[in-house]
């Protein structure tokens, strides 16, 4: 295991971080939690860059735009009082389920998207938010940001494209609070710690009729990366909320995911769990905006 | 093998290491005698690497030695002061909470973490500070109540 | 004078706790030799294949390696790896090191090196030309004509018909069951499947080995039979029993994967091979496949009963595989018909089974030895016989189930591979079990009021009633040897082997006890080959009854000893002197009495003789603990999730020496129990690969899956225990999946008869009774 790491580094800002990442030549790894990048044993490492004290772990609001730092860990996620405050709790109580008190402690939220895995528990809510992902890199005019939304980060996460890059912050902008919106977050597990079967999490807001404004969608564990449902948001547009929208809605969601089997879980039985769950989803949100189904 | 210094503080006595950079801080924790730091799954599945990082419950199997940079760590060994066993190792003799003894290491200071941080869990507080410590003998029950035990006490 | 026991029956604190709750170096990796190698087991990928050309000279080659050793290398000694009695009743068909290999994880060769990176480095060096065989995973494939043959090697012995892949053969009726169905009034029969459970004990197996100073070699391994590793070592090796040395520390959990001989021969013969300390350990990876597991069966239960409930006949046929290697293949199967169908008063009985050879990982002893699939298949099936003749399952029990003084018939059929001894029932408590467990799930109120008809969720209880051994009758034995300090404090060496239950403990109260001394005067060696007496070790039930029997008779006579000696100080006859709360005394003349170490002063320095004895011990019965496990469950018929909301489980365990560390045992049985039900199982694809080798996939219950736990200790006295004890470590295995599998009936009118039930499965058979309604759906 990690025998052939020549040089560990701990660099105190993203600058230097940056500059080993170029200098290790493709062999180089970011690290923070480690939870996922020592399980995998990737052998041709040979250069670690642990970016826990590069002044990346923060939770930061500027009126209704968030900013959380890259290596903050999930654990911070769940113990933040503005985190537990911002729609709904959804993004704390997805952090809570990452895993154990251990892992949680140390996870990222930095790590979790770039692992580029299905089952990322914080992929599916920041994916609800819109996230963007925020990073940095070095190019022949010194350092520079890039953003780019994070479902295009998840899919190019683990690419030679992002070789040179560090993903330092993920961004998004709360849709107006207030009355009548409502979050979820879902996830089902085969015990209570586990890595997600299938996911889901949605936000909604409803008008003064009861007429949905706009919907989000996420799941998570249905296809290649953590997937927004656009077909099954654009059909509760407008519509009001009710059990015959939520079916509908459901059955979309359905048609929509492609699952594969694996040893956790059939395609089919992640099928009907991405409807059955996206129902429960949609009907926590219609009661935290005030409307019980 | 190029080995690079780490220094930092275990059990409240400062260290001074030579680890290789690539040197999983629980195959250094048991070299350096830690025994009680247990080897279970390697894939921070079991909790039985639990050690207390900066006060914090991590799986030791989990973490380069070389992120230990500076840290402080409790193992089980640092919990006991000299003869007296720490009160939650107490609990947990008196309750039946130790059978085979591999996980309980890192129970108790996970258990530690919890009641300095909330020294009147319920038990659900106390099963979600647990979970991440897989057990086969004992089925959870006994080490849950030695634990609550001990916050009824203090 | 004292009325009741003073150290047994207390709760005291493990004698090896201390040590336990502060990290102390206990265990076998717990040490650091000057000079260790690490050993590793390069592993065939293929589940069946020869081995045409091995070539380790590059790997020889690698700096830092120190030993490599192939078939080539090593005595072709034909052996079983169970930890049994000799002559072992298993197949002999166990090679060190062979040229063929049976299963993805069997040994191709084995590396000794500097360090784990050295070893594995070298494991890739090593050049294995396969033959790749056909393999046969599925058991129902394997008596197939045409199938290929697993063990056609011709020094193998003990198979019962290698050119048809059978391992072993069990046949035995008592009464005719035939003449039962017909005179029985309802007949029912089902198939019912179990799976490959992990022991999944905390520490992998782990053995260190190594030369001493006079070049015998010495063991140390996370073993429940050091014994037994001893004698087999020494076969294998070809070297005497006398020159092997086992120590064997404190375990990280056993459940019975640890009853076998696995790392110590080959980590002996490396040791042999380089004349330096051999490590080697399992990864958790390894310990998935490269260990053992339960035994899968196809279990065929059918029950001939009455109108009024009464069964008269049981006839069970099972199918099961013993993986590629047949360690405890015919005792775990004899097991599964010998233990659970006489339950039952059934006059007439048949049990029949093949255990066949698959390309698959090697399954051993577990927890419950083969009676967690039958109490399975028995329990389900005797749920669906009341539920349709209208009786209260409680009560059909009451009805049938096995009695106090009742002679068990079966048992005598089916001993260890051999013809085994009647078993008498001189102590039941089932009645009082049923009674409590009852009660503590509230039965009645919960099983009359109707599951709820509204909403998604759906609650249903349900119940099941088990029994086990205590020791294997007649084979089963063990010694204990006690010998005084002149403190009046004594050591007790015992080859019983505590891997973490508390057997030092129960043991050391049983001393104590007998000697009439407090428990800080008894101070417990075991499972050391050199210095303590033999037993066979820790599995069956047996410690507290066996061992606790030996330790008992030791302690016996060592106490006439002190007795004798103090009354020749205080000139009183022996007869007349008692021995209690360290001291010696005279109950009718108060004014004599001594205390424990004014007499081992005595004896040491003016007689000049050392107090001590020892004993033997084995039972010619196996007295049955008794459990009665009710559980509650909520289905969630939209995902199919089962949620065990409360599990009672009420156990005889005759006397329990430590009634904490009895519940204790009762804790973790059944939450094993509970992922046998619901979580775990090892799965392999079609070329007998692991697919989930690793505690990520493979999935045991954590501290917030637990139900509410109701643990019930009913007290009965076995005459053939110390104290009144039986055991207690294995029943309470077999109640959780047949209890919840009736549970989930209950709540739904759905029948489970495979296992694991995992939530897909459930919403499946809910969905085809939706499409069948009246129909009843069942999974098989």
């Amino acid at each position: 295991m990690f025998e052939g790491v020549e040089e560990f580094h701990r660099p105190a800002n993203v600058r230097e971080a940056l500059e080993l990442l170029q200098r290790g030549k493709g062999r180089a790894r970011i690290v923070a939690g480690c939870t996922d990048v020592i399980v995998e044993n990737d052998s041709s490492i040979r250069t670690l860059i642990d970016i826990t004290h590069a002044g990346l772990n923060y939770v930061r609001r500027r009126g209704a735009c968030w900013s959380i730092g890259a290596a903050s860990t999930m654990a911070d996620l769940e113990d933040s009082a503005e985190i537990r405050s911002l729609a709904g709790g959804l993004l704390a109580r997805a952090a809570a389920t990452c895993g154990s008190v251990q892992v949680r402690n140390m996870a990222t939220v930095g790590g979790n998207m770039a692992n580029g895995s299905p089952a990322a528990d914080l992929a599916t809510p920041l994916l609800a938010l819109d996230a963007t992902a925020v990073l940095a890199e070095v190019g022949a005019s010194g350092q520079s940001k890039r953003k780019m939304p994070l479902a295009e980060y998840l899919a190019v996460a683990r690419s030679r494209a992002l070789a040179n890059s560090l993903l330092v912050e993920i961004t998004f902008a709360v849709p107006t609070a207030g009355t009548h919106s409502g979050w979820s977050f879902v996830k089902f597990g085969r015990t209570a710690v586990d890595i997600s079967v299938v996911n889901v999490a949605a936000g909604l807001q409803l008008d003064s009729h009861r007429h949905v404004k706009w919907a989000r969608i996420a799941l998570g564990s249905v296809a290649p990366l953590p997937v927004r449902m656009p077909k099954a948001e654009a059909l509760m547009a407008g519509r009001a909320i009710d059990h015959g929208l939520l079916a509908e809605v459901c059955a979309s969601v359905m048609r929509e995911v492609h699952p594969i089997g694996d040893v956790r879980a059939s395609a089919e039985y992640r099928r009907e769990l991405s409807r059955v769950l996206t129902g429960r989803a949609l009907e926590e949100c219609a009661a935290n905006a005030g409307c019980s189904l | 093998m190029k080995t690079m210094e780490l220094r930092l503080t275990v059990n409240r006595q400062a260290r001074l290491w030579n680890v290789a950079p690539g040197e999983i801080l629980l195959n250094v924790l048991r070299r350096e005698g830690y025994f009680g730091v247990k080897r279970g799954c390697e894939t921070g599945e079991c909790g039985a690497c639990t050690v207390l990082f900066n006060g914090k419950p991590i799986n030791s199997c989990l973490m380069f030695a070389a992120q230990a940079e500076g840290a402080e760590i409790l193992t089980i060994e640092g919990m006991a002061q000299d003869e007296h066993l720490h009160e939650i190792q107490e609990a947990f003799l008196d309750h039946g909470a130790v059978q085979c003894g591999f996980c309980t290491p890192g129970m108790i200071l996970s258990a530690k973490a919890l009641l300095d941080k909330n020294p009147h869990p319920t038990e659900a507080e106390v099963r979600e500070a647990l979970a991440g410590h897989l057990c086969r003998c004992t089925g959870y029950l006994k080490p849950v109540q030695a634990v609550l035990a001990v916050e009824v006490k203090s | 004078m004292n009325n009741g026991p003073s150290v047994v029956t207390h709760n005291v604190r493990k004698v090896d706790g201390r040590k336990l709750v502060t990290g102390g170096a206990a265990f076998t990796d717990d040490i650091h030799l000057p000079g260790v190698l690490y050993g590793k087991i390069l592993a065939s990928p293929h589940a069946h294949a020869r081995i045409k050309r091995i070539d380790a000279r590059k790997a020889r080659e690698l700096e830092g390696v120190h030993a490599i050793l192939t078939y080539k290398d090593v005595p072709r000694v034909p052996h079983t790896t169970a930890g049994q009695a000799w002559p072992e009743p298993s197949p002999y068909d166990t090679y060190l090191l062979d040229s063929k290999v049976r299963f993805v994880g069997d040994r191709v060769a084995a590396v000794a090196a500097e360090s784990r990176a050295i070893a594995e480095r070298a494991l890739k060096l090593i050049e294995v030309e396969f033959e790749i065989l056909p393999a046969v995973i599925n058991m129902e494939q394997a008596m197939a004509p045409g199938a290929p043959v697993i063990h056609d090697e011709p020094e193998s012995t003990k198979i019962y018909d290698a050119s048809r892949n059978i391992a072993a053969h069990i046949l035995r009726e008592i009464g005719n069951v035939d003449e039962g169905f017909r005179q029985a009034d309802f007949i029912f029969e089902h198939e019912y499947r179990t799976h490959r459970q992990q022991h999944a004990m905390l520490e992998p197996h782990v053995t260190i080995s190594w030369l001493d100073p006079d070049g015998r070699l010495v063991i140390r391994s996370s073993t429940q039979v050091p014994y037994h590793c001893r004698r087999q070592v020494a076969m294998i090796l070809q070297i005497p029993v006398s020159r092997v040395h086992v120590i064997k520390p404190r375990i990280g959990g056993g459940f019975g994967g640890k009853q076998e001989m696995l790392l110590e021969d080959i980590s002996g013969a490396l040791a042999l091979a380089t004349r330096r300390p051999v490590k080697m350990e399992y990864t958790r990876e390894e310990e998935c496949y490269m260990a053992r597991s339960r035994h899968p069966q196809i279990l065929r239960m059918k029950m001939g009963v009455k109108r009024d409930g009464t069964i008269l006949a049981s006839h069970m046929k099972v199918l099961a595989t013993t993986g590629a290697y047949g360690s405890h293949a015919n005792t775990v199967q004899g097991n599964t018909g010998s233990k659970v169908l006489p339950l039952y008063r059934a006059p007439h009985m048949r049990f029949e089974c093949d255990v066949v050879y698959t390309n698959a990982p090697v399954a051993g002893a577990f927890r419950g030895y083969g009676c967690p699939q039958g109490f399975f298949a028995q329990e389900t099936l005797v749920d669906e016989i009341a539920h349709k003749l209208g009786i209260d399952p409680v009560e059909f029990h009451r009805k049938n189930v096995i009695r106090l003084g009742d002679v068990d018939r079966l048992s005598a059929q089916l001993g260890e591979g051999r013809e085994g001894l009647p078993r008498v029932i001189r102590s039941c408590g089932l009645p009082e079990c049923l009674d409590r467990a009852a009660k503590a799930i509230d039965w009645t109120r919960k099983r009359t009021a109707l599951p709820e008809r509204n909403g998604h969720i759906k609650h249903g209880v349900g119940m099941s009633c088990s029994m086990q051994g205590s020791g294997i009758a007649g084979i089963d034995w063990a010694s204990a040897f006690l010998k005084m300090n002149e403190d009046g404090s004594f050591y007790l060496q015992v080859g019983a082997s505590d891997v973490g239950a508390g057997a030092d403990t129960v043991l050391s109260q049983i001393a104590a006890e007998t000697l009439g001394v407090t428990l800080d005067r008894v101070i417990i060696t075991s499972g050391d080959t050199d210095i303590t007496p033999f037993d066979v070790g820790a599995y069956a039930s047996s410690t507290t009854i066996i061992s606790g029997g030996a330790v008992k008779k030791a302690a016996e006579k060592v106490r006439a000893q002190v007795l004798d000696l103090a009354a020749r100080m205080l000139d009183v006859p022996a007869a007349d002197l008692d021995c209690a709360n360290n001291e010696v005394f005279s109950p009718r003349r108060p004014g004599k009495r001594l205390s424990i170490a004014d007499v081992a002063m005595f004896a040491m320095y003016k007689e000049k003789l050392q107090i001590m004895d020892g004993a033997s011990h084995f039972n010619t019965d196996s007295p049955p603990p008794f459990c009665a496990t009710f559980a509650e469950v909520e289905v969630d018929t939209q995902t199919g999730q089962v949620r065990v909301l409360h599990l009672a489980t009420a156990v005889d365990p005759g006397v329990a020496i430590n009634p904490m560390q009895a519940e204790g045992q009762v804790e973790g049985a059944v939450t094993q129990g509970m992922g046998f039900a619901l979580t775990e199982e090892l799965l392999l694809d079609e070329a007998g690969r692991p697919r989930n080798a690793n505690f990520l996939d493979y999935k045991i219950f954590s501290a917030k899956d637990m139900p509410k736990l109701t643990t019930i200790l009913v007290t009965t006295e076995e005459p053939l225990g110390p104290y009144g004890a039986k055991s207690i470590s294995e029943v309470p295995i077999n109640g959780p999946a047949p209890a919840i599998a009736n549970a989930i009936y209950h709540a739904t009118g759905v029948r489970i008869r495979k296992l694991p039930m995992r939530p897909e499965d459930i919403l499946r058979a809910l969905h085809d009774k939706q499409m069948q309604p009246g129909e009843e759906a069942v999974l098989v």
